[in-house]
């Protein structure tokens, strides 16, 4: 059976819709408790939103619910090695082909990062932007919210497309996250991901129908626990919860050791994602953990501020 | 095409040369800090909450120069062409916590102004107030 595809028009507009709403919600709900005495005596402490709930904008394949102090511009270099199953064959992957993001970010204005990057799994690039919606105080807010948008142009040749639009996928995820102790953060972050074209097959003599559906929503959770001033462990789950007809993601179990200093955040781990751009990987990743497809990978960033 | 890597060999090399005999510590030069910072109040009461914060602070932006203890022994410290200075020293101590807070702020060659990078001038009070604790 020949697998055939089909398009849509729905583009970006569903999945932005709903996560327009959920925030909206959110900000309702989250900011009803600021009763309006706001002219309070000078000498009181001045309330300010908890900084660094995280040593950086990624943990490990998701974004952090962090936006850069404006002025930042930053510089990421990531790469996911071969799975480990071949052992010292290609010595843990590290030998196996790779895929590689770089990425660049800035914060023209205050709680907003925009940035673009390329990877080399399907030649994608991004477009992507996060904003700050809420942060975490210490008698306000009980948690950070931000707001991730992505967008991924596949660039490989032609022949691999018959529209253009064919070539696109959108992600938008929105992160709630809480600095719970000065060494424990957490944060999740459900997420939708929008693909334009999916694989379809013929179930009926003239019928067809998509093996997997063009939405598909998933949730993240995360955690850092610094073990040290500028050291910290760091987990990612990644789950996905849309049930497609067939093909269904694995979900993502990752874990590793982050490093920051002044400028530059490291991250070493091992997981089961592989693209790094986070739409292919919540829609298609098929590495499972329970098969041992593990993974080991870094991110290294370099921030400058302007 | 060969010619192009003998040109960029000996571009490298000059530039290792160059900034080699540079690598010499220079004497350390009077730090004049204006009036209105020399008097300047620290705006953070030093409690435990500020030095936690700038503890954190300290040893992101500055340890790598200055030290863990502020003894100016930091793994970066070896290529510094200035002196960063002994915090455990009364000698640095004397100093108000105005002139720590600008000296910090502003720069100075080696050492990077942190205005841009700890935009919060709460934040480097804190440091300032961590600072005083580095006092042997
Ligand atoms: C790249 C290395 C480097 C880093 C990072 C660094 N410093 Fe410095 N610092 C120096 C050097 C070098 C000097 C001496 C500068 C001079 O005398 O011209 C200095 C001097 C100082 C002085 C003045 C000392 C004196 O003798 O009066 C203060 C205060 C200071 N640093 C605070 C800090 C703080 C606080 C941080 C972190 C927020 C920091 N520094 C980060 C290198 C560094």
């Amino acid at each position: 059976m020949k697998p055939i595809t089909y398009n849509t028009k729905n583009w970006f507009v569903r999945p932005a819709m709903l996560m327009l709403c959920l925030f909206l919600l959110n900000g309702i709900i989250l900011g009803q408790d600021s009763s309006g005495n706001e002219q309070t005596p000078v000498a009181v402490k001045k309330i300010k939103p908890e900084k660094n709930t995280f040593g950086s904008i990624w943990i490990i394949d998701n974004q952090t619910v962090m936006v850069p102090i404006k002025g930042t511009f930053e510089m990421d270099i990531m790469h996911r090695f071969g799975t480990i199953k071949n052992g010292y064959k290609d010595f843990l992957g590290f030998f196996a082909p790779s895929n590689i993001r770089l990425g660049f970010e800035y914060v023209p204005i205050n709680n907003l990062m925009v940035g673009f990057s390329i990877t080399k799994a399907n030649m994608t690039w991004e477009g992507y932007g996060k904003y700050a919606i809420i942060k975490q105080t210490k008698s306000k807010y009980p948690v950070s919210v931000t707001y991730f948008g992505d967008i991924s142009l596949d660039t490989r040749g032609k022949d691999n497309f018959v529209h253009y639009s064919d070539r696109l996928m959108y992600f938008n995820q929105l992160i709630i996250a809480r600095k719970i102790t000065p060494k424990f953060s957490a944060q999740v972050s459900p997420s939708l991901t929008h693909v334009n074209i999916v694989d379809g097959y013929y179930y009926e003599p003239g019928k067809y129908r998509g093996t997997m559906n063009h939405e598909h929503f998933a949730i993240a959770l995360a955690g850092r626990y610094k073990i040290k001033e500028n050291m910290g462990i760091i987990v990612n789950y990644d789950q996905p919860i849309t049930k497609h007809r067939s093909n269904n993601p694995s979900p993502n179990i990752s874990f590793g050791l982050e490093v920051t200093t002044s400028a530059h955040a490291f991250q070493f781990f091992m997981g089961n994602y592989s693209f790094i751009t986070p739409q292919r990987n919540n829609y298609y990743n098929r590495n499972n953990f329970k098969d041992g497809q593990f993974l080991i990978g870094f991110n290294i960033t370099r921030m400058w501020n302007y | 095409m060969k010619l192009r890597y003998y040109a960029s060999a000996l571009v490298v090399l000059i530039v290792i040369f160059a900034t080699g005999f540079t690598f010499r510590m220079q004497e350390k030069k009077p730090w004049p800090v204006p009036d209105k910072y020399k008097s300047m109040k620290n705006q953070v009461a030093s409690d435990a909450e500020s030095i936690a914060a700038g503890k954190a602070l300290w040893s992101t932006h500055c340890k790598s120069c200055h030290g863990v203890k502020g003894q100016g022994d930091g793994p970066k410290a070896a290529q510094l062409k200035t002196e960063p200075g002994d915090f455990s020293k009364a000698s640095e101590q004397v100093q108000s916590d105005g002139s720590l807070f600008y000296k910090t702020s502003e720069g100075r060659d080696d050492m990077p102004s942190f205005k841009k990078k700890i935009p919060d001038q709460d934040d480097i009070w804190s440091i300032v107030n961590y600072v005083r604790t580095l006092k042997k």
